[in-house]
C-alpha cells in the first residue's frame, strides 16, 4: 500500500465500499470534515481532515468514524475499505461539515479571486496521519470528471496538444456559505470571510441567495458588519435587515454613518423602521429622524452629520492634536470647518490647506471668509457643478439661518450621480 | 416622538409597484413570440373558432406554473438553474441544459425568421433586416443597459394589442367564438390533437420557467409583495391568452372563411390583405416584428445567463467581457448561429421551428418535475412549499403536459 493516496471525491461518492475481504458493506453518501484545523494559528497550511463517512445501508442512513477505513486499488480503479466498522458518536459534531451537502454543487467564496464559484469536485489526500481535503475543483475538468467523460475527452485534446484548463483553489483560499439545506452552522471565529475588503464582501454577499446572505452577515463583527452594509445595494439591505434580529441590526446600525442609515430606513417600511430606530441609541437615531424629514431631491437627503467643526482661535498644531485624538474615518475630515460660538460657518479648511500651514498660526489666521456652501434645501443636481467649478471634497450644508447641519462629500455626489445614471 | 416622513413619496411607492409588475407581464409577452404566432396563425386559419377554448387550460397551467416560479425565486433567492444543479446533480443538469441550449438555438432562429418575415412584408430584404436587427440586439446587451431595454419592450408589449384591432378589422362572429369556448371540441384526428398540443405547448416553453424566476430575483422581491406578484403573473398571463386570442380570430375569420391554408405567420399577414384591407395587414406584421425582436433580446441573454449559472460560469450583463468570458462567448454564439441559419438559402425554417418545439416538449415535464419536487422540498421550501391544491393543479399540469408531448412525440411516427 502507498502511504500518499490523493483522490477526488467524486471517485466515492455514490460507490460502493467494502471489507477487507471484498464483501459489499453499503453505498458511500458523504464524508464529514472537522473544520477546525484549518483556522488555527499556523504557519504550516492546515487541511480539514475526514472524520466520518456517512453511508447508505439498504435503505437507512448510517454514519461511522472515518478512520477505521483504508483505500486499495482494485482492477484500476480506487475503493474504500473498511476494516471495523465503528459507529460516529454524533453527539459532539462541532465546526463540522459535510462535503456533499455543505461543498459539492454549491456555491463557495473564492477568497483570492474574491467572487463566488461552483464546486464541481473536491480533490483529497490519504497519508498515514488521516484524510484531507486538499482543494476544491471549479473548472471543466471537474465536470467532465462528474459526467465520466473526463478520460475520453482529455484524450482526444492531449492528441491536438492542447490541455484542459483546470482550476483548483486551495482550502486556505475557500470557504462555504451555503448552509440552506442543512443545520450546521460555523461559529464566529471559524470564519475566513473576515479578511476581505467590505467592498469585495458587499458584491458577494449580493450575489448570494437569502439564507446564505443572512448567515454569511452573521459571522461578521459589527464594525465589518456596518462596512459591509453600507456598501450593498438597497434591496439587499432592506433584506438584511429584515432577516436579522431587531437588536443585532440596531447595534449595526449605530456604527454607520447617519445619513446611510437614513438610506436604508426609506427602504423599509415604517413599522420596521419605527421599531430599529426606537431600538438603538438616542444619539444615532435622533441623527437619523432628522435626516429622514427632508424629501428626497434635497441636499439634507444625502448629506452625512459626521464632521468637525473648530473654533477660529485655535492653532493648527492644536487642530491637528485633536484630529489624531478623534480618529474619525478619513472622508470625515475631508476638510474641517470652523464655526463661531453660534455655531455659524465662518470657514472651510481642506486638509491640504491645513497640512501646508504654518503649526503655529490660529486656524483664523489662516482661514478664507466666505466659504462655498449650499443650503439643506437646495436640489441635489446643483451639488456636482460645484464641486466641480471650486474642486472640493467636501461641501458645507447650512440651514436658512446660516447654522451649519452637515457636509455632503465627494463619494455621496458621486455616488448619486450613478444612480441616476442607472436609472435614466 | 417625532413621526417619520418618509422620503418615499406616493408617486415613488406606484414606481415601486411597477418595478414589481414586470416579471410576470413580460415573460408572458415573450412567451407570444414569433413561434407562438405562427402556431396561433395555423390554428385559426385551419380551424377557425373551434381550437379558441384550449386558451383556457393553457391560461391556468402558466398561472399555476409561474406562481411556483416566482414563489421558489422569492423565498430562496436562488434561480431555477442553481437549485437544480444543488440538488439534482450534474448528470440531470447537464441532459437539461445541453438540451435546452440547442432548443434555444433553434427558438432564436424562430425569432429573427419572424423578424425576417414580418420585414419583407415592409419591402425589407432579410439579408438587411436579419443582421441589423442582430446587431442592434447583441450591441443593446453587451454595451448598452439592459434594463432600458427591457422597459422599451414593457411598453412595447402593449403594442401587441394592435392583434385585437386587426382581428376586429375581419368582422369575427362572435356567437360562433361564443358557442366554440362554451362547447370545447375537436376533430379526433393526428393533425387536431397535434394543433392542439401545439398551441398548450408554445405557451409553456422550459426556457420561461428559468426566465421567471431570475426576474423574480433580479427585483429583489420578498414574500411581502408576494400579493403584487401574484397580480403580476396573473395580468401577464391574461394578455398572453388574450393576444393569442386575438391572433387566431383574426386568421379564423377571414383566412379560414375563405379556406386559405398558411404556414407561417408571415403567409398570415400578407393574407389578410385582400380580406381586412392594408391595415389589418401592417398591423399584424407590425406585432409580429414587436415580439420576434423582443423575444429575440430576451432569450439568447437568458439562455446563456442560466446555463452558466449551473454550470458555475460568471454570468450577468453588469460584469465585463474579461470577467464572464464564457457567459458572453455563449450569448454571442447563440446569436450568430441563429443569423447564420436564416440566412442561408432555402433554409429549413419550418423543420427547425417544429423540430425545436419537439425538444421543447421533451425538456418540459424534466424541467417541471424538477420544479415539483423543488417546490415541495422543505429544506429549501421551509413553510412555502405547495399547499395540497397547488400540488393537485401542478401534478395534473404537469401530468397532462407530459402527454401531450409523449403524443407530440408519437403521433408524427404514425402520420
Amino acid at each position: 500500500m502507498t502511504s500518499q493516496t490523493t483522490f477526488y471525491f467524486s471517485q466515492f461518492a455514490g460507490r460502493k465500499f467494502f471489507d477487507s475481504t471484498g464483501e459489499v458493506l453499503g453505498k458511500i453518501s458523504d464524508f464529514l470534515i472537522d473544520v477546525r484545523a484549518w483556522t488555527l494559528e499556523s504557519h504550516e497550511p492546515q487541511r480539514p481532515r475526514v472524520i466520518a463517512i456517512s453511508v447508505k445501508q439498504g435503505k437507512e442512513l448510517k454514519f461511522f468514524e472515518f478512520q477505521n477505513f483504508g483505500i486499495r486499488k482494485y482492477k484500476g480503479k480506487l475503493r474504500l475499505i473498511c476494516q471495523e466498522l465503528k459507529e460516529l458518536n454524533t453527539a459532539n459534531l462541532q465546526n463540522c461539515i459535510w462535503l456533499k451537502e455543505n461543498i459539492l454543487d454549491k456555491q463557495i467564496v473564492d477568497l483570492e479571486g474574491r467572487k463566488l464559484v461552483r464546486v464541481n469536485d473536491i480533490r483529497l489526500v490519504m497519508i498515514p496521519s488521516g484524510t484531507y481535503a486538499l482543494a476544491v475543483d471549479v473548472g471543466i475538468e471537474g465536470l467532465l470528471r462528474r459526467l465520466g467523460v473526463l478520460t475520453p475527452i482529455s484524450t482526444f485534446f492531449e492528441s491536438f496538444g492542447v490541455d484542459l484548463p483546470s482550476r483548483m483553489i486551495l482550502w486556505d483560499d475557500i470557504e462555504a456559505v451555503d448552509f440552506s439545506n442543512s443545520s450546521i452552522k460555523l461559529s464566529k471565529a471559524q470564519s475566513k470571510l473576515h479578511t476581505l475588503h467590505p467592498s469585495d464582501l458587499a458584491d458577494i454577499i449580493e450575489d448570494l441567495d437569502k439564507a446564505s446572505r443572512a448567515y454569511v452577515f452573521s459571522t461578521l463583527d459589527e464594525e465589518k458588519a456596518a462596512d459591509v452594509l453600507e456598501e450593498l445595494e438597497p434591496e439587499v439591505q432592506a433584506h438584511i435587515v429584515e432577516s436579522l434580529p431587531v437588536g443585532k441590526v440596531a447595534d449595526v446600525l449605530e456604527k454607520m454613518p447617519a445619513d446611510e442609515v437614513a438610506d436604508i430606513m426609506d427602504e423599509l417600511g415604517v413599522k420596521k423602521a419605527e421599531e430599529l430606530l426606537n431600538e438603538m441609541e438616542d444619539d444615532s437615531s435622533r441623527e437619523v429622524r432628522e435626516l429622514l424629514e427632508y424629501a428626497d431631491k434635497v441636499v439634507g437627503s444625502i448629506m452625512s452629520t459626521d464632521y468637525m467643526t473648530f473654533s477660529p482661535d485655535l492653532t493648527v498644531e492644536e487642530t491637528f492634536k485633536a484630529l489624531r485624538e478623534e480618529k474619525p474615518e478619513p472622508s470625515y475630515i475631508y476638510s474641517i470647518f470652523v464655526v463661531d460660538k453660534k455655531d455659524k460657518l465662518i470657514s472651510s479648511i481642506s486638509l491640504g490647506e491645513l497640512a501646508i500651514s504654518d503649526p503655529a498660526l490660529t486656524l483664523g489666521r489662516i482661514m478664507k471668509r466666505n466659504p462655498v456652501t449650499v443650503f439643506d434645501d437646495d436640489d441635489i443636481d446643483s451639488l456636482a457643478e460645484i464641486v466641480s467649478k471650486y474642486n472640493l471634497l467636501a461641501v458645507p450644508v447650512i440651514n436658512r439661518s446660516q447654522e451649519m447641519e452637515g457636509v455632503v462629500v465627494i463619494e455621496d455626489i458621486v455616488e448619486d450621480l450613478l444612480d441616476k445614471r442607472k436609472t435614466k | 416622538m417625532a413621526a417619520i416622513n418618509f422620503r418615499r413619496s406616493w408617486w415613488k411607492r406606484f414606481l415601486v409597484f411597477l418595478a414589481i409588475l414586470g416579471p410576470g407581464i413580460i415573460t408572458g409577452s415573450v412567451d407570444n413570440d414569433a413561434g407562438g404566432i405562427t402556431t396561433y396563425s395555423v390554428a385559426g386559419a385551419t380551424y377557425g373558432y373551434q381550437l379558441i377554448w384550449t386558451l383556457i387550460p393553457a391560461f391556468i397551467v402558466l398561472i399555476v406554473i409561474q406562481e411556483m416560479n416566482a414563489r421558489m425565486g422569492i423565498v430562496t433567492g436562488k434561480g431555477l438553474a442553481d437549485l437544480i444543479r444543488e440538488n439534482a446533480g450534474v448528470k440531470v443538469t447537464f441532459f437539461i441544459f445541453v438540451g435546452l441550449l440547442i432548443a434555444d438555438i433553434g427558438n432564436t432562429t424562430t425569432e429573427f425568421a419572424g423578424v425576417a418575415g414580418s420585414m419583407e412584408i415592409f419591402g425589407i430584404t432579410k439579408y438587411l433586416s436579419v443582421p441589423l436587427a442582430a446587431f442592434m440586439v447583441w450591441i443593446l446587451v453587451v454595451k448598452g443597459s439592459y434594463t432600458i431595454a427591457e422597459r422599451i419592450f414593457l411598453i412595447f408589449s402593449v403594442s401587441l394589442l394592435v392583434y385585437i384591432v386587426s382581428a376586429l378589422l375581419g368582422k369575427p362572429q362572435w356567437s360562433e367564438i361564443g358557442h366554440s369556448i362554451t362547447h370545447p371540441g375537436m376533430d379526433m384526428n393526428t393533425k387536431s390533437i397535434a394543433m392542439v398540443i401545439g398551441v398548450i405547448g408554445t405557451t409553456i416553453a422550459p426556457w420561461m420557467q428559468f426566465y421567471m424566476q431570475s426576474a423574480v430575483i433580479e427585483k429583489g422581491l420578498k414574500i411581502k409583495d408576494y400579493g403584487y406578484t401574484l397580480l403580476d403573473i396573473v395580468i401577464g398571463c391574461i394578455a398572453t391568452v388574450v393576444v393569442a386570442f386575438f391572433i387566431i380570430i383574426a386568421c379564423a375569420s377571414t383566412l379560414h372563411v375563405k379556406g386559405i391554408a398558411i404556414n407561417e405567420a408571415k403567409d398570415a399577414a400578407l393574407a389578410l390583405e385582400p380580406l381586412a384591407g392594408k391595415l389589418a395587414q401592417s398591423l399584424f406584421a407590425f406585432g409580429l416584428f414587436i415580439a420576434s425582436i423582443f423575444s429575440a433580446t430576451i432569450l439568447p441573454i437568458a439562455t446563456a445567463f442560466y446555463v452558466c449559472e449551473a454550470f458555475g460560469f460568471e454570468a450577468g450583463i453588469d460584469k465585463k467581457w474579461k470577467e464572464a468570458p464564457e457567459f458572453y462567448f455563449l450569448y454571442t454564439l447563440i446569436i450568430i448561429l441563429a443569423v447564420i441559419i436564416i440566412l442561408m438559402p432555402n433554409a429549413p425554417l419550418i423543420g427547425i421551428s417544429i423540430w425545436s418545439q419537439v425538444l421543447n416538449g421533451m425538456l418540459l415535464p424534466v424541467v417541471l418535475i424538477c420544479m415539483m419536487l423543488l417546490v415541495n422540498n422543505k429544506k429549501i421550501m421551509g413553510e412555502h412549499v405547495n399547499k395540497p391544491l397547488n400540488n393537485f393543479i401542478g401534478w395534473t399540469a404537469v401530468v397532462v403536459l407530459i402527454a401531450l408531448s409523449l403524443m407530440l412525440l408519437v403521433f408524427p411516427l404514425f402520420t
